[in-house]
């Protein structure tokens, strides 16, 4: 009767899977058809100068993109968001940069943007007027993109991210630590499960996590939490920069995500972990989900602060832009008040000719003998 | 296309690649190139996804939105809603306006055959947003149920219109949605008798441990007791209070007296039936202490429901939500199969004040009450006036 649902079903569901995950070469196949775009847009608008402007490359783009992805975050950090406000507004600007060029719409005039949308979707209140003062900026500029990203986020909002399920995995090993977990397969019993967790082998040179085998002798109960402890810490710190300034929630879910972030931490016990959930036997996606946690860890593992742009070559970069850009979109706040205005004066267009006919019609009937028929002033009528 | 190696079903072609099936298949409704300024891949698609739709006569209107009544121009035969936003003066304090973008947020990621479906979202030239909602024409339970003069429901039509809520109410906590404002008049009916929750302007996710959540949600009459001693931490037990409007008789005005009404109707929270109570923000009882009910008591008031029911009902109007029963375990619960069984959705009352009364509802902002003379409705009664429009099990007998 009841159709149970997996999480695997449900997260299929989710827009995120539906519109926002891709395979390498989608994704680049997207990124590239953006760029060409503009390319092409922009020959248009630069052949009225006398030529020889050079464009931002594609790699210049996806590099201030990522720029501005960091910008999101110290911002958010600036008003001590929690952290899911954080990837949200990341991912807001990462989803919109797939479909728009940075010639367009230069990131400085969008990040400001997606995280004021980030923070009322995650239910973080503020108010704009609030938010523009401690940005130092003004709240029309806040606001006049808002309906560009809603457009470009094809207008879906949430974004599944891998820091509770971290958080769930914490418990899940402490619990597997105090031998309160039986296996997933049924062999051995919480106590088993326990003893083998305490042979683990100790993480190997390289490992992100900050803890080290006591040496001599075999690892207790106690430092079996620290060393679980330990693993969670530089897990969640992979899940801040590393996962928020690659493709990763592109291309992975967050469950592989965080599974990743786990096993550059420490990868033995990542390891036992996973042999707790996957069947030894399951010859068939066992291979596939292990092969697809180590490609999520090696793109995390890939990521090194220095690859952000600096400031000045965000400046440089900036100043290139400046001259390539597209014109038509340079003060976007005067044209969403323009767009305001157009909609209103469409409709107004829509009044006027009911007015007019409304007019027509009672002179005709002014020439009956009882006069017109009263008007009742209407309320608003069908809008455009 | 190569495989994503992020799963093991291929993801859905990027929307670029769909765009373009798109256009070939309805080239009649290519957008006017020359119209925007800059034409993206996304403005292209939002502006496809509007010119399938032909408007037509409007349904409602509200502060908050208008609903017309819509065709899709490939076939005139499919019945939509578009819902369309109305830009308020607090635009200028916050933007896009938390409700909406709450409503557009979970309806997107919801699909279940008891929860509204959002088919699309469009926006128009002058930057409104229009939300494409399933066209429920037999308007909403509240009305059906105020109905009394045209409409009788049996015990079973109650059990199945319960059991449809309570899976749209599952579907919302497995997704980690609370809704938090389930009430009769956000229920609509679909032409084939189905329920549907709508209006998730006031609906969050889970939050996390510790972070503190707002305790001003919930209409008051469908509001839990925790939510009126102030509580800021709390989970989807809030919604299975909600679920369940038949217990109280009277709409009081303010929230003491709906505080009130609980600890006579269920017993006064005290320490002993619910431990940490007294440590609430806004714990505030009436000085006599009504001892917890008795399974005879609630059984007086609801003999239609049988003993199963009548357990059931004890279960999720349970005052310490650590021992209200989840969704889950209410649709555990032995009352679903018990005689008698829901009835067929065929056999179900249907007429909820028409698509007008979807038109109303759809309009108002989350957790509004209709107005005292609303048009629709029309029953004349007054919103004060809870005689007619509680499900009444007591006089099913």
């Amino acid at each position: 009767m009841t159709h149970a649902l997996s999480e695997d079903d449900i997260y299929r569901t989710s827009t995120q899977y539906r519109l926002w995950s891709f395979s390498p070469e989608s994704l680049a196949a997207l990124r590239k058809k953006t760029h060409d775009l503009a390319l092409e847009r922009a020959q248009r608008y630069a052949c009225n100068d006398n030529g020889d402007v050079e464009f931002l490359t594609q790699e210049e783009e996806l590099r201030l993109v990522q720029r501005y992805c960091d910008q999101v975050r110290t911002t958010s950090d600036h008003f001590k968001w929690p952290v899911n406000v954080e990837a949200t507004a990341v991912q807001y600007l990462t989803r919109f940069y797939l479909t728009n060029s940075t010639l367009t719409y230069p990131p400085k005039e969008i990040y400001k943007t997606v995280l004021f949308l980030a923070c009322k979707t995650e239910a973080t209140h503020m108010t704009l007027s609030e938010y523009a003062r401690r940005i130092s900026t003004e709240a029309e500029v806040v606001l006049a993109p808002e309906y560009k990203v809603m457009q470009a986020l094809r207008f879906t909002l949430d974004v599944r991210q891998p820091f509770r399920a971290l958080k769930g995995a914490l418990m899940e090993l402490l619990n597997l630590a105090e031998g309160m977990v039986g296996g997933e397969d049924g062999d051995g019993d919480g106590e088993e499960l326990q003893a083998q967790m305490l042979d683990v082998p100790p993480p190997p040179q390289g490992s992100k996590t900050q803890w080290k085998h006591p040496g001599a002798g075999k690892v207790g109960a106690e430092q079996l939490h620290d060393r679980i402890q330990a693993a969670y810490s530089a897990a969640r710190n992979l899940l801040d920069a590393p996962a928020l300034l690659t493709d990763v929630y592109l291309l992975y879910t967050p469950s592989q995500i965080l599974l990743a972030a786990l096993q550059l931490a420490d990868e033995p016990l990542t390891s036992f972990y996973l042999s707790t959930k996957l069947f030894a036997s399951d010859s068939l996606t066992r291979p596939k989900i292990l092969a697809t946690i180590s490609a999520c860890a090696d793109m995390l593992a890939a990521f090194s602060p220095s690859q952000v742009l600096t400031k000045d070559d965000r400046n440089a970069l900036e100043a290139k832009l400046e001259r390539c850009r597209d014109p038509s979109t340079r003060d976007l706040v005067k044209a969403f008040a323009a767009m305001r205005q157009d909609g209103s004066g469409e409709e107004g267009e829509g009044v006027r000719k009911r007015r007019r006919l409304e007019r027509e019609k009672s002179q005709k009937e002014g020439d009956d003998l009882f006069g017109p028929s009263l008007q009742r002033p209407k309320a608003n009528g069908a809008g455009g | 296309m190569a495989t994503s190696p992020a799963l093991d079903v291929p993801p859905e072609q990027p929307p670029h690649k769909r765009q373009k099936t798109a256009t070939t298949t309805s080239s009649l409704h290519k957008p006017n190139p020359s119209s925007p300024p800059t034409t993206d891949v996304a403005s292209h698609l939002d502006t496809l996804e509007r010119s399938k739709y032909r408007k037509g006569a409007k349904l409602g209107s509200g502060q908050y939105a208008d609903v017309f009544s819509a065709t899709l121009i490939s076939d005139p035969t499919r019945i939509v809603a578009i819902k369309k936003i109305k830009v308020g003066p607090e635009a200028r304090e916050f933007g896009i306006s938390y409700d909406s973008l709450r409503e557009i947020k979970f309806l997107q990621e919801l699909e279940h055959p008891n929860i509204i479906k959002l088919h699309a979202v469009f926006s128009t030239k002058n930057q409104n947003l229009n939300l494409v909602l399933e066209h429920l024409p037999q308007g909403d339970l509240l009305k059906l149920i105020q109905d009394t003069a045209n409409i009788s429901y049996t015990p079973a039509d109650i059990k199945a219109w319960m059991l449809q809520l309570m899976r749209a109410t599952w579907f919302c906590h497995q997704n980690y949605i609370l809704h938090r404002d389930i009430k009769p008049n956000n229920l609509l009916i679909a032409a084939n008798g189905e329920i549907k929750l709508a209006d998730f302007g006031l609906a969050r996710s889970f939050a996390d441990p510790f972070q503190p959540m707002t305790y001003n949600t919930i209409t008051i009459w469908y509001r839990p007791p925790e939510l009126f001693f102030q509580a800021q931490y709390y989970g989807d037990r809030v919604d299975i209070w909600s679920s369940r409007d038949v217990l109280f008789r009277a709409w009081p005005e303010t929230e003491m007296g709906m505080v009130k009404l609980i600890c006579e109707k269920v017993g006064t929270p005290t320490e002993s039936n619910w431990p940490g109570v007294s440590k609430l923000k806004g714990y505030v009882t009436p000085s006599e202490i009504t001892p917890l009910r008795p399974f005879e008591y609630w059984k007086q008031s609801f003999r239609a429901i049988g003993d199963t029911g009548v357990d059931l009902l004890m279960k999720m109007l349970t005052l310490d939500p650590r021992k209200r029963l989840s969704a889950d375990m209410v649709l555990r619960h032995g009352y679903w199969t018990a005689e008698p069984r829901p009835s067929r959705l065929e056999d179900l009352p249907r007429k909820g004040g028409g698509a007008e009364a979807m038109g109303e509802d759809l309009t108002r902002r989350g957790g509004e009450v209709p107005e005292v003379n609303g048009k629709g409705g029309g029953k004349g009664g007054k919103r004060g006036d809870g005689v007619a429009r509680k499900i009444d099990f007591g006089g099913l007998g």
